[in-house]
């Protein structure tokens, strides 16, 4: 945390932003997780919601119960406290199987030539440490995870399909990303697989939360 | 007690106070696109349920089958009948077996809003009523409504009648708090936006709605793409063609695009309001006194 140096501003007039970094680090993500988890277990006073974002939290608050300032000030007391990378892995372990490639999977021979490997030793590396939920919310049970080896980082395509469906496995810039709904991506379209992030007649309907681990692996 | 639609103008939906709570799981919270409108009609008609209609200018038509029951008619200004007969908007109206009501286009607004003095009889789903036409999730199917639908209503306790709350007033400029990527502007831009008039555009729906920007004031902004981060209704938007976009109730959790400004929430019902080819201006205010201004309107 020493050298992360948090700004905390206003999101409209019910809703605080906490941001570590501008750009996607894993200590910055992984403070905005540890934040999110201990605020979770003791909100402040007022606040309605706490959602962890790559690297920023967003906290929700009734303005007729608290205000900024006082929230703000509840925050430091907290952001003095706070682990970064210790608390960041504590969540929950979880196994995701994939059918890479194929027609599921059509982009899976671009990236591993992109990245001159074989679809095997891709396949391989990209499974090979397990991955931290980075975070949620992006559509309904979607979750990226992250982030993978400097030799594994590929940009997103340059055109967006309009749609791919639930349980498509998508890759991009370091990252692997699950999709529970069917929506649009830019990002390569590498797999499928069974599990879905999503039941809208369950409260929660999701299952995976950021600071989660995953391990991903291939089945046929 | 039921309605059955005979004629739907597009995105009738159903909708109550929200899905609250989960952008986590991806969800936005939806409700009325004019809460305070939602609010005022569901007071007329003077009931706890907590389900409403939100039609769009085009207006709806149904026939109320059943027992003698008070509806709640309000948000913007349309134009209403019952049985061929206008009736004042803005109301409470006894509606009877067999009853057909028209609601035509009228003056003012782009919502509006019917409470029953009986619950709309659609699943809770994730805890909420409303629809979220985004995900297809909620209200009647998880979808806008059509002709033929027929929806049920259960009886739902009366609440004591009390003063309706006011429409909103609808004068002056729309009023925000500077956004969590102002920084990402340059001053020159920043000042041109509160001192610039814009056009509410025609693509407007419950996700966004889409200014023209007829003084260019965003045309050479160099819009850079940013680690995504959480939206909240009223997020000013700036698109990569350097359109802007004011987010609303059905909007995507988390966003990419730099967010300039945030309209405050006393504000946000009285935006949604606007017409396609409305002049609008908008002006800062400091959190505290959007705070203030919100506490006046509840």
């Amino acid at each position: 945390m020493d050298d992360l140096r948090p700004t905390l501003m206003p999101l409209g007039d019910s809703a605080l932003l906490v941001r570590f970094d501008r750009r996607l680090d894993m200590r910055a993500n992984g403070a905005a997780i540890s934040l999110a988890r201990q605020l979770g277990a003791n909100p402040p006073n007022g606040v309605g919601e706490i959602v962890p974002n790559l690297v920023s939290v967003l906290i929700r608050y009734d303005p007729g119960v608290t205000n900024f300032a006082t929230l703000a000030g509840d925050l430091r007391l907290v952001l003095f406290g706070l682990g970064a990378d210790a608390d960041a892995n504590a969540g929950a372990h979880h196994v995701v199987q994939v059918r890479f490639g194929g027609s599921e999977g059509p982009d899976i021979e671009e990236v591993a030539s992109s990245l001159d490997m074989s679809v095997a030793d891709f396949i391989a590396a990209h499974n090979a440490n397990p991955l931290r939920v980075l975070t949620t919310g992006f559509a309904p049970g979607f979750v990226y995870c992250g982030l993978h080896d400097e030799a594994l980082h590929l940009p997103r395509r340059q055109d967006v399909r309009a749609k791919v469906p639930p349980g498509t496995i998508l890759f991009a810039a370091g990252q692997t990303a699950i999709a529970a709904t069917a929506i649009p991506t830019g990002w390569h379209v590498i797999g499928q697989t069974g599990f879905r992030n999503f039941d809208a007649t369950k409260t929660p309907p999701t299952k995976l939360h950021a600071g989660d681990t995953i391990r991903f692996e291939a089945v046929s | 007690m039921r309605i059955e639609i005979t004629r739907a103008g597009p995105l009738a939906t159903v909708q109550d106070a929200g899905r609250h709570g989960h952008f986590a799981d991806g969800i936005s919270a939806s409700g009325p696109m004019d809460a305070r409108g939602f609010a005022r009609a569901g007071d007329l008609a003077a009931t706890s349920a907590t389900a409403g209609l939100e039609i769009t200018m085009a207006g709806i038509a149904f026939t109320y089958t059943g027992e003698a029951l008070k509806a709640g008619f309000s948000g913007g200004l349309f134009t209403l009948a019952i049985n061929g007969q206008a009736k004042p908007w803005d109301a409470a109206h006894s509606l009877a077996d067999g009853d057909k009501v028209e609601i035509k286009p009228g003056p003012l607004g782009n919502y509006g809003y019917i409470r029953f003095a009986a619950e709309l009889d659609v699943p809770k789903v994730i805890g909420s009523r409303a629809t979220n036409l985004i995900v297809g999730l909620g209200g009647f199917e998880g979808r806008a409504l059509r002709k033929g639908d027929a929806l049920a209503l259960i009886p739902a306790k009366p609440r004591k009648p009390q003063p309706a709350s006011p429409p909103a007033a609808n004068e002056g400029p729309i009023r925000f708090i500077w956004g969590i990527d102002a920084d990402q502007f340059d001053r020159k831009t920043l000042n041109a936006f509160t001192a610039s008039s814009f056009t509410i555009s025609t693509k407007l729906d419950r996700m966004g709605v889409r200014l023209t920007d007829g003084q260019g004031v965003f045309s050479t902004a160099r819009i850079l793409s940013l680690v995504s981060d959480a939206i909240v209704p009223g997020d000013i938007q700036i698109l990569g063609d350097g359109t802007p976009i004011i987010l609303m109730r059905d909007h995507q959790p988390t966003g990419g695009y730099p967010r300039i400004a945030t309209l405050i929430s006393a504000d946000l019902d009285r935006f949604a309001q606007l017409r396609p080819g409305t002049h609008v201006q908008f002006a800062p205010v400091t959190v505290p006194h959007a705070q203030a201004l919100l506490k006046e309107t509840r």
